[in-house]
């Protein structure tokens, strides 16, 4: 289990970079870091079930400017290690699937303010560089983008170890208190989940022109799979 | 004579460009990621001018904030015009005005292609095959969104290093703002399909019809009700702590 954690700390610095700190090759996609926590701690795909609807659920908060949004990263790692240790006991039935969603919001909200303390702490590394710029030394900028990275890297690497290791304890320790019958009851808002994602995407890509095509593609599809799970 | 940057330098900002955001922060945001990704080109231009190099540096640490693809636009112009006033051909107050002139410009611009088309797109496209496969998803989302940025970042910067007129020249050829609509559309199709697919799912099937059509309308109505939400600042959390209360309630029945 330690060699888990450890895999999922080092997956956890590197997604973390990606979001803010470099690349953006949306390496931290909820869908990606889900699917592969979900792995590091035995089941890719119930990581993946999962991922694929936090995937949307945020997206309608842009990284805009100052504006930091809530760490759908985190809220992933924690629902990806839960939906993976959830299979191995009691099942990832609808009621456990919901449930894990709704618990990752709290993890959301934490990274975010995790992630606000970093940026402060690199002003301190920004003004600390400018001031070793003022007296000659101009490889300060090198050291201050290194202190800011490996900044970036350690709180992604200890956030993910935390909220792994809280996925792995809710899934074993809170999700088994409740019967399958309270679990069936939780899983009445299973539905509503996937069409809060599928908001976000439509709140981003609503114009004029998109309004009506979202929703008549939302009936042809509808339409299609109730007539093919009908026919057979 | 012009200081002209070289090969091994040019790969080395444009490397850099991808830790533009490495030490962001809220008071000068990317100005250290900025002045770390141009180095190497102040280095070579600068190479035997400490106090030169060291003013040069020193501008460069200034605010800077942009969408960080878009970035590499202004990173090439940049050592362009670096390369002009480490000749003696520019005043060096130009460069802060022109970065400050397209920063907020190109923002906007890549804020709304990124974010609001480009990223949405790819999402809906994953979250909808990994339905299929973990990996068929996973592969679909990364594929989607990387073979549009990763060009975008190096055309950018290979227009910015032409000099401002070729930075201008490649925002027009790029159209950003034909492609967002474009990438708005297909988020649109994919979200659609994304929320019919879960909700044909759990429609109940043994021949009521109306069940089924009515299940269909108050998904659509979520829908618009979500959005509704959105646009009058309710954050997703927000959304689902209330439905986190709302299951506690079922179960408190």
């Amino acid at each position: 289990m330690a060699l888990r954690f450890a895999l999922a700390a080092l997956l956890g610095a590197l997604c973390y970079l990606d979001r803010t700190a470099a690349f953006q090759l949306m390496l931290h996609r909820p869908l990606v870091v889900a699917t592969l926590v979900g792995g590091i701690f035995g089941n890719l795909t119930a990581g993946a079930q999962i991922g694929g609807v936090l995937e949307l659920l945020y997206l309608a908060r842009l990284p805009v400017g100052a504006s930091v949004p809530p760490d759908d990263t985190g809220a992933a790692v924690f629902a990806g290690a839960a939906a993976a240790g959830a299979s191995s006991s009691i099942g990832l039935d609808g009621g456990s699937f919901t449930a894990l969603l709704l618990l990752s919001v709290p993890f959301a909200e934490l990274g975010k303010l995790a992630d606000r303390y970093v940026r402060k702490v690199n002003g301190r590394i920004a003004h600390l560089t400018a001031e070793a710029v003022d007296r000659g030394d101009f490889r300060a900028v090198e050291h201050g983008l290194l202190a800011g990275l490996t900044l970036f890297a350690l709180t992604g690497a200890v956030l993910t170890l935390a909220f792994s290791g809280a996925g792995m304890a809710v899934s074993k320790l809170l999700l088994s208190r409740f019967g399958p019958a309270s679990r069936q009851e939780f899983s009445a808002l299973q539905l509503v989940l996937p069409l809060l994602g599928a908001a976000s995407v439509y709140s981003c890509s609503r114009t004029e022109r998109t309004a009506a095509v979202f929703f008549l593609t939302m009936a042809a599809v509808f339409g299609a799979i109730v007539f093919f799970r009908w026919a057979g | 004579m012009t200081p002209v940057l070289s090969p091994k330098g040019r790969r080395n900002v444009w490397l850099r460009q991808f830790l533009l955001q490495g030490c962001w922060n809220y008071e000068g945001m990317q100005n250290v990621g900025f002045a770390y990704a141009i180095l190497p080109a102040l280095r070579e231009f600068y190479a035997g001018r400490p106090e030169e190099a060291l003013k040069a540096v020193k501008r460069h640490l200034e605010f800077f904030n942009t969408q960080p693809a878009m970035g590499a636009v202004i990173l090439g112009a940049s050592v362009r015009l670096e390369e002009r006033v480490a000749a003696g051909e520019a005043d060096p107050r130009s460069i802060g005005t022109f970065k400050v002139g397209l920063m907020g410009s190109l923002g906007a611009i890549g804020d709304a292609f990124f974010w609001g088309a480009l990223r949405p797109m790819a999402s809906a496209a994953g979250a909808i095959l990994a339905m299929l496969h973990p990996w068929l998803g996973i592969i679909a989302l990364l594929t989607l969104y990387n073979a549009t940025h990763l060009p975008i970042r190096f055309r950018a910067f290979a227009a910015g290093m032409e000099g401002q007129e070729g930075a201008v020249a490649w925002l027009k050829q790029a159209a950003l703002n034909v492609r967002t609509e474009d990438r708005k559309l297909a988020a649109a199709v994919l979200g659609g399909a994304y929320a019919g697919a879960y909700a044909g799912r759990h429609a109940p099937l043994g021949g009521d019809a109306v069940h089924t059509v009515v299940l269909f309308f108050v998904g659509a109505a979520l829908v618009r009700l979500f959005t509704g939400l959105f646009r009058k600042a309710v954050s997703p959390s927000e959304i689902l702590s209330f439905l986190f209360l709302l299951g506690a309630l079922i179960l408190w029945d």
